[in-house]
């Protein structure tokens, strides 16, 4: 039994024309027992940044309170605030600090960037960067999700059809994976405001 | 107020310290300083008194120049600790802030003295454009549009006080520089006795590096050759 | 049988055997294959072949064992709720219909009740094709008893046929855990049969990974004297509590009702579907969905309701 997928859940990113999406799905369980229908696995790092961490529940609480420490002291620090690049790079050496004890997480990352510029990265638990140029999967679902989204994806997709894929991917995909789903949440980041939206999905 | 003797000291030090002057200009920095050394024996080829810290970085001193080395292996080192975790070099106020802590620090612990060396910091950074600081053994630190430190700084201040403008461009700096180094001058001006380096204001385009490459540095040295043409002009 | 020595050897006799074996083959493969019922005649009960290594039980385990390797090619269905309980109305069956690979749901139409006969049901927890193949087996001799005494086979029979039945493969790798349930002279009638060989008579059972969730649910509102309507509402909201708690639980429930002239099938329920809005109108549902969070929408500590 994995402690990756102890917890369940899972996290997308996907692209769009100016503007980048992420979502989740809810479940916290404790192997099959689903626990909770209301865990949130995407935090707000500023405006314009997200950050998905699905992986060991009390890992993802744990970072959650060490990125917001990290990014509020670059923050008072800098006198600005974190840049999407940055912010990645800074995901990535606060995973390898523990290369050999690591978080059991695989972070998610989606912001704008300077100029609108749309960012998407992922990471795996010891913090090895990959930024794709269309979409970012992780979780127990990751594999589903990478089919669905090889599918649905598509170049410069506007707000509401980039809202669209990356629910349907992110549903189609946990509806089958045992460990995914039970509710989710939708944040679309466009240069103006932040679309949030929580989907009514399967409960079982 | 308060008299801290030993800053006082190290203050003495910087004043009797060869001049070395910034200059902001439109479109970057320039700073500059004497290079004289003690004789004609010395081969001043190895002595360095304008130091790059990182990339986009440059920094020069007066005073004394073994603290001044120290401080740059720490500058140097801060900034490539910093681009371990951001993946990128720090802003010019963050590097700074690092060496003036650093200078602080040596104020307040037992066991050391005061760093004999103010010096100028010159950078560039996308949240602030090019940006010049200036930093005391005191460890205090203040950002000029044009500053002067070491034996002739008060002259050398005045001096630029007149001349300097708001849209000056970087070569008008770069002579006016010159200019206010002769002022106190003693001995021949030349390439060998002259260090300058620039900050110069990189293109959009040149600011995202190619695939596996690395950004062009915005602050650099210039030449023997370069310094001599200037001289020549 | 085949073996390279034998299909080579010089001498006449050996030969004839070995061609001899080779025209039985042929013959029970003709009805479909050699481990299915077409050679039910010959012998009495299939006979399988088994692999010619010094240890066949742990060679089995070898290639089915997915808790020690996840890649073996042979999965064997763990996930799974089924209930069933005896009530003065008859027998209520229910179960879910998802089917797991490792943590892949790899269907959500799964018949998981097995209809022997018009009067024998049979549940499906632990191989699905281990379920399937005895239980439809069971069928068969259910049928032969028929013919040969003419007169219906009691539960307690057919289960006990059952359960004999795999205990003669005990330690080879079956794996099943069954409710049969029927209704007989006796009355209702349920046993509890699994592959270990344990035979239980009882009022109530549930089996599979969601069991437990199911428990809580039956054990709560569970009364002999529930209408039949009761009876039926108490299943289905089992089966979603299962469906809706256990990771390896869920998708549809398949509920039957099984009555003194045989078993019904009631219906099929989506879970999400009775989560939200409940199994519709249908007697002896409170109207509504069964979701917790749908039922006590606005009464909680957070977003409590807000007084006008």
């Amino acid at each position: 039994m994995s402690i990756m997928s102890y917890n369940g859940g899972s996290v997308v990113a996907m692209v769009g024309k100016n503007c980048v999406a992420i979502a989740s799905d809810l479940r916290l369980g404790s192997q099959a027992l689903t626990v909770a229908t209301d865990f949130q696995k995407i935090f707000p790092v500023t405006d314009r940044i997200f950050l998905g961490l699905p992986g060991l529940a009390t890992d993802v609480l744990t970072l959650k309170e060490r990125f917001r420490f990290r990014v509020n002291m670059y923050t008072i620090k800098e006198e600005r605030e974190i840049e999407p690049e940055t912010f990645a790079h800074l995901v990535s050496s606060t995973l390898y600090e523990r290369r050999f004890g690591p978080y059991f997480v695989e972070p998610v990352i989606a912001g704008l960037g300077k100029d609108n510029k749309p960012f998407i990265a992922a990471t795996d638990l010891i913090g090895c960067l990959t930024l794709p140029k269309d979409f970012a999967v992780s979780g127990t679902a990751s594999d589903k999700m990478f089919g669905v989204a090889e599918g649905l994806w598509e170049p410069d997709l506007e707000p509401e059809d980039l809202f669209e894929t990356i629910s349907q991917t992110l549903m189609n995909a946990v509806d089958r994976d045992a460990y995914s789903g039970w509710g989710a949440i939708v944040h679309v980041i466009t240069p103006d405001k932040v679309i949030t939206r929580t989907l009514k999905s399967r409960m079982d | 107020m308060t008299r801290l003797v030993q800053i006082e000291h190290a203050l003495a030090a910087v004043s009797s310290g060869t001049t070395s002057l910034g200059i902001k200009a439109s479109n970057g920095i320039v700073i500059a300083t004497e290079k004289k050394s003690s004789s004609i024996l010395v081969d001043d080829s190895m002595i360095e008194k304008v130091s790059i810290i990182c990339p986009n970085i440059g920094i020069v001193y007066s005073g004394m120049g073994p603290d001044f080395r120290v401080l740059v292996a720490k500058a140097r080192k801060s900034a490539q600790a910093y681009w371990k975790i951001y993946g990128e070099y720090p802003p010019t106020r963050v590097l700074t802030q690092e060496i003036a802590t650093v200078m602080q620090e040596a104020t307040q612990s037992g066991g050391v003295r005061p760093f004999g060396v103010s010096l100028l910091v010159a950078g560039y950074d996308t949240n602030r454009g090019p940006t010049l600081y200036q930093v005391d053994p005191s460890g205090s630190f203040w950002a000029w549009k044009a500053s002067a430190i070491g034996k002739n700084m008060t002259n050398a201040k005045t001096f630029l006080e007149k001349r300097y403008n708001d849209d000056i461009s970087l070569e008008d700096a770069i002579h006016t520089a010159l200019l206010t180094l002769k002022e106190g001058f003693e001995g021949q001006m030349t390439e060998k006795t002259i260090e300058i380096g620039v900050v110069t204001v990189p293109a959009a385009a040149e600011l995202v590096p190619e695939v596996g490459g690395r950004i062009k540095p915005s602050f650099r040295k210039l030449t023997e050759e370069e310094v001599r043409d200037y001289l020549a002009l | 049988m085949n073996s390279i020595a034998s299909r080579f050897a010089s001498t006449s006799a050996s030969a004839a055997i070995s061609r001899d074996e080779e025209e039985n083959q042929v013959a029970a493969s003709m009805w479909g294959s050699t481990g299915g019922f077409g050679n039910l005649g010959q012998v009495g009960i299939p006979s399988f072949e088994i692999p010619r290594v010094p240890d066949p039980t742990n060679f089995l385990r070898m290639h089915t064992d997915d808790r020690n390797d996840p890649s073996c090619r042979i999965k064997i269905q763990h996930g799974t709720t089924t209930l069933a309980f005896r009530f003065q109305g008859g027998i209520i069956v229910a179960v879910d219909s998802r089917a797991t690979a490792g943590s892949y749901i790899a269907s959500g139409t799964v018949k998981k009740v097995i209809e022997i006969n018009k009067y024998l049901l049979g549940t499906m927890a632990g191989g699905a094709a281990d379920c399937q193949y005895w239980e439809t087996y069971l069928g068969i001799q259910c049928r032969l008893h028929e013919l040969r005494n003419r007169e219906r086979i009691s539960v307690a029979a057919a289960s006990k046929y059952l359960s004999n039945l795999v205990y003669g493969y005990k330690g080879m790798g079956l794996s099943m855990g069954t409710m049969i349930a029927g209704w007989d002279k006796t009355g209702p009638a349920l046993f509890y049969v699994d592959s270990d060989g344990q035979r239980l008579k009882g009022d109530l059972f549930s089996v599979g990974s969601g069991s437990t969730f199911a428990y809580g649910v039956l054990d709560a509102g569970y009364r002999w004297d529930l209408s039949e309507e009761e009876a039926q509402e108490l299943g289905r909201r089992a089966i979603y509590a299962a469906g809706h708690r256990d990771a390896f639980s869920g998708n549809t429930v398949n509920l039957y009702h099984v009555k003194e002239d045989g078993w019904k099938f009631i219906g099929n329920y989506d879970v999400t579907t009775l989560h939200y809005e409940g199994p519709g109108n249908v007697p002896g549902a409170v109207p509504g969905g069964y979701g917790y969070d749908v039922r006590t929408e606005g009464l909680h500590s957070r977003g409590a309701a807000t007084v006008a």
